[in-house]
């Protein structure tokens, strides 16, 4: 490390010097805030700790029985992975659409930019419960419109086909939010850029692929990683909605981690399964990471 | 110095020096200040606290009450992290789940000697089935709970159907709610329990999931019993009279039961509790209770449940602790809920005094409440609640969903022993039989 | 010369398809408005739910058949719902809370994140990626570590829990700011530079103000997650008066119901004070590079 730092040009050391500084007051609180739980976490996960009696140390019997006989353990992986193949790309996609037409420069566009915030801004209890409302299948919105034209609505949360689908169509309610921050990204695209494809005679759909979306690649980026660690995380509506069911088909790992910890008393398992998620997150993320060099375009 | 210091001026020091030293005497006998954390409720709502602490501390000078009102739906996370953490516990509080426990501290003598309360002054079934642990005493039973039949009178009538007594069976309960059902309405004859091994699964004759010394399912969650229990909720699923789960998860929040189609009249009986009986009398339902339905020749259980008012076993003012905890949850205290707002006392003398008191449906109530509860058993066996009933869920979901056919129920149930059992094997050496 | 009449021919070209433009651009607003009035409306019938739940009466709410627009409008509703638990004094807490947050944000965040943005310097990328790695804790994991440690300090029933973590920056916007810095051509930084300006110069006078956008989604999500925030206010309050709105909103779920009817009207009123702040924090998030004309 000394002799990085000795190879360095004097020039390249003050960037560095102000780099640090920069991070500082990240570092502290990163130390405080999350490497201080997080190796808690780590020691909890090996033992055996009911949070009642003190934990008893058994070294990584919890890492053995979750890889080798534990099926909950499986099938909430099973669950979570289908959530995330399911809800990240349309999240994705539809965010960068939703934005697109709110960037348009149309009077009262300010209007329908808070009109599509507004679902992303209630609380998870509250969605929660007016969904569980909303998706009912005998009394529910959705369902009463369906029968209105002659079809029988599923039963969605407690179908064990929709209930999956079901707990993805909400959080898609919710990309008004994501949309927000593709419309920021949008306006560092110069304009100048646009101005000078159009007198190339670019048509929209040209501009588009040449134009924005090469330039929005940090934000994508950026949505790509907060998304998939966002449904990676998906618990609230298990835990209010579901209770993972029917046939676990929502039973998804933070909910598995939840159940274990506060209701199974076995904190030191849930605590194994914590930073089982936290590695899973990690690697997706440093493959994304890693491939970002060849698609993300900076300036500069 | 002589001018500053003459005799009227060491006079008025010495008076001064005598008046903080009185003052620093009274200071040491300042009130002792008790922790409490409680949960603000329909039954026990914010007023009715403020009441109670207003009423002890008149009663106690030198006690204040330092009262933490909460939110219920995040009580027990709050509780598992102070325990966890070791550090920050109150006084006084809710234990309701039984790993807590060890945690609270042994109030056998000081019941005991108390001469203003005594056990007897409970429901007994309340009072040893939440208030006793491993034959000590370890907090007061707060409030009653209880589950039981609700019937819409007017949907009866008007369905042209007999109301239920408290002799009738669960097929009766079928039958009539197949009588009761109407389409045209969106109105169903009754609901479905919501999980097994409550009242009506002991009612018919099922024993506990797993035996006494907690160390096999076979035999248990799949025995006779327990088939026919499971086959009487196939055949109950299968008559059409019940809303889908769907219906009963989504409108009973937290699974405590479907009060609001109840009330809308598109019910005609739910099993419900008395905070829902408060609810439809509110609202102006015309209804009556009965227990739920049970086969004659066996004995009648009740689900029920009450919270355990407790003291932390680290307290340092065990005996001021005991004052309040005696007051809040003894007649006093449940008096001023049950006036303030609509609390059920676990007191017999102060639930006579009940507003509704002489109301039929209420008389329908307090007929549960000295059934043999369920939680006799439940409440002291953790490894149910948390993992085995877990493992036995996918058997619940599949007939509720209607994904068996009748005779499949024993080879479903079957193929649930495994990872049942394997669940109370990881669990009981770590919580305890 | 040459330049010139290119340009002025293009104006002539301009001017000559304005007309048909102008008819294009009149079809095309009709059809975006026609498609985002559908889009709105579909979005906004789980909210209208809301709102007509919150005038009914409670055996109106799950009738059958059920109705749209309720017949006899309770707007005591919201008169028992305000009057059931302090919930304005609850919402000046959560006022006050996201006030705090907002500042802690605005001042470490765009440091951090210009740190990261423009700066080269040892294990960058495994600090970047550890401070990724930050948002992927489950919340519930750091509860009794946190609690702890906030007791050990005398913390407990106060608002510093709840605010501290945002003066030490918040890695989600980090993250965001960093790769909104990294959009920022670098010669604007330089022509700062040889017109004197430092390092920290350059980052208040240059790059801050094109930040705006990102600056804005700051403001308004530390402002959504702080006023809904349920599990922290939870543990680390005590005080009765002290609860934020997102507290008081969950005293309508009872043991045994949950008072639909007040629930969805105050959760409803609860959130007008964000969306007043959004409406009039969004034209700060049109704007940054789009609006001024630098060559590339």
């Amino acid at each position: 490390m000394l002799s990085l730092w000795r190879n360095m040009t004097t020039q390249e050391r003050r960037d560095a010097k102000t780099g640090y500084l920069a991070l500082s007051p990240w570092m502290v609180g990163f130390v405080i805030f999350y490497a201080f739980p997080i190796l808690a976490t780590f020691y909890f996960s090996l033992t055996q700790w009911t949070l009642v009696d003190p934990p008893v140390w058994i070294g990584l019997d919890n890492y053995v029985r979750m890889f080798t006989r534990d099926p909950l353990f499986v099938s909430s992986l099973k669950a979570t992975t289908l959530f995330v193949a399911l809800s990240l790309p349309l999240k994705l996609v539809l965010g960068l659409m939703l934005a697109l037409l709110l960037n348009l420069k149309i009077p009262g566009m300010n209007i329908f930019r808070t009109v599509f915030f507004i679902p992303a801004v209630i609380s998870g209890v509250a969605v929660s419960l007016m969904w569980i409302w909303f998706l009912n299948p005998d009394t529910g919105v959705v369902n009463t419109l369906l029968h209105y034209v002659g079809v029988q609505g599923p039963y969605w949360f407690w179908d064990l086909n929709w209930a999956l689908p079901s707990v993805a169509i909400m959080s898609i309610w919710k990309v008004g939010g994501a949309a927000i921050i593709y419309l920021a990204g949008l306006q560092n695209i110069p304009a100048h850029l646009y101005e000078a494809a159009e007198i190339d005679g670019a048509g929209k759909w040209r501009r588009f692929w040449r134009i924005t979306l090469p330039l929005l690649t940090p934000t994508l980026f950026f949505q790509l990683i907060i998304e998939l660690i966002d449904a990676f995380k998906i618990f609230t509506e298990a835990f209010v909605i579901t209770k993972g069911g029917p046939l676990k088909a929502t039973y998804f790992f933070l909910y598995y981690f939840y159940e274990e910890a506060f209701r199974n008393f076995n904190m030191g398992y849930a605590s194994a399964l914590a930073l089982f998620l936290l590695v899973v997150i990690m690697g997706c993320t440093v493959f994304v990471y890693r491939t970002s060099g060849r698609w993300v375009y900076y300036e500069n | 110095m002589k001018l500053l210091f003459n005799r009227k001026t060491m006079t008025l020091i010495s008076v001064l020096l005598l008046l903080i030293v009185s003052i620093g005497g009274a200071a040491a006998q300042d009130p002792v200040t008790i922790t409490w954390w409680t949960l603000a409720s329909a039954e026990s709502p914010e007023p009715a606290i403020r009441a109670v602490v207003e009423a002890f501390e008149a009663e106690h000078p030198n006690i204040k009450i330092d009262v933490t009102i909460m939110a219920e739906s995040a009580y027990g996370d709050l509780m598992n992290t102070t325990i966890g953490a070791g550090e920050g516990a109150p006084d006084i509080a809710y234990f309701w789940e039984t790993p807590w426990l060890p945690h609270t501290l042994d109030i056998t003598d000081r019941l005991e000697a108390d001469p203003d309360l005594s056990r007897d002054d409970y429901f007994e079934e309340y009072f040893n089935n939440w208030a006793v642990y491993n034959d000590r005493v370890v907090g007061l039973p707060f409030t009653v709970g209880a589950n039981f039949v609700m019937y819409n009178k007017d949907v009866f009538d008007d369905a042209g159907v007999d109301y239920p007594t408290a002799d009738w069976t669960p097929w009766d309960y079928i039958e009539i709610a197949k009588a009761l059902t109407d389409p045209d309405k969106r109105r169903w004859g009754g609901d479905r329990p919501r999980g097994p091994f409550r009242a009506i699964w002991r009612n018919i004759g099922a024993t506990k999931p797993y035996s006494d010394d907690s160390t096999t399912v076979e035999g248990y969650i799949n025995g006779p019993d327990a088939v026919a229990a499971y086959t009487w909720l196939w055949d109950l699923v299968d008559s059409g009279a019940t809303p889908t789960p769907a219906d009963i998860e989504v409108l009973g929040t937290e699974g405590t039961g479907p009060v609001d189609l109840f009330i809308a009249g598109r019910l005609g009986m739910a099993t419900l509790n008395n905070g829902h009986m408060i609810t439809a009398a509110n609202a102006g339902v015309n209804f009556g209770v009965v227990p739920e339905p049970h086969v004659p020749g066996n004995e009648r259980f009740v689900h029920a449940w009450a919270l355990r008012a407790s003291i932390w076993a680290g307290t340092e003012h065990p005996d001021e602790a005991y004052e309040f905890l005696s007051f809040w949850a003894g007649p006093e205290g449940q008096r001023i809920n049950m006036e303030i707002g609509a609390l059920m006392p676990s007191l017999p003398a102060v639930l006579e005094d009940y507003p509704d008191a002489e109301a039929d449906y209420f008389q329908g109530f307090m007929g549960v409440l000295n059934a043999t509860q369920t939680a006799e058993w439940r409440a002291t066996h953790p490894c149910w609640r948390g993992a085995v009933i877990r493992a036995v869920s996918d058997a619940w979901d599949l007939i509720m969903l209607g994904e068996i056919a009748r005779d499949e129920v024993q080879a479903t149930l079957d193929a649930m022993v495994e990872p049942a059992q394997a669940a109370l094997e990881e669990c009981v050496p770590r919580l305890g039989g | 010369m040459r330049i010139d009449d290119q340009a002025l021919s293009i104006q002539q070209q301009l001017r000559r398809s304005g007309a048909r433009r102008r008819r294009q651009r009149l079809v095309g607003h009709a059809l975006v408005y026609a498609v985002m009035i559908f889009l709105a409306l579909l979005f906004m019938l789980p909210i209208f739910w809301m709102a007509s739940t919150s005038l009914k009466l409670p055996r109106e709410i799950f009738a059958w058949p059920p109705e749209w627009i309720p017949s006899s409008p309770q707007w005591g509703n919201y008169a028992e719902a305000f009057g059931k638990y302090p919930l304005g004094r609850y919402m000046l807490n959560s006022a006050i809370l996201v006030a705090a947050n907002i500042i802690g944000g605005l001042i470490s965040v765009p440091i951090i994140a210009y740190g990261f943005a423009r700066f080269e310097f040892p294990f960058k990328h495994v600090l970047f990626l550890l401070m990724l790695s930050t948002m992927m804790v489950p919340g519930h994991i750091k509860l009794i570590p946190m609690f702890w440690l906030y007791q050990k300090l005398g913390l407990i029933d106060t608002y510093w829990p709840l605010i501290l973590p945002a003066y030490f920056g918040n890695p989600f916007f980090i993250f965001l700011m960093t790769q909104f810095m990294r959009t920022i051509p670098r010669e604007l930084d330089d022509a700062a530079r040889i017109d004197g300006a430092g390092a920290w110069g350059i980052l208040f006078r240059i790059i801050i103000p094109l930040c705006r956008p990102a600056l804005t989604v700051v403001v308004v999500f530390t402002f959504v997650w702080v006023w809904n925030d349920f599990l922290e206010p939870i543990i680390f309050l005590r005080d009765w008066d002290s609860y934020p709105i997102s507290v008081g909103l969950a005293f309508f779920q009872g043991r045994y119901s949950v008072e639909w009817h007040l629930f969805m009207g105050a959760t409803l009123v609860s959130i007008i004070p964000i969306l007043v702040v959004y409406f009039f924090a969004q034209k700060h998030l049109i704007g940054g590079l789009a609006s001024i004309g630098i060559k590339g």
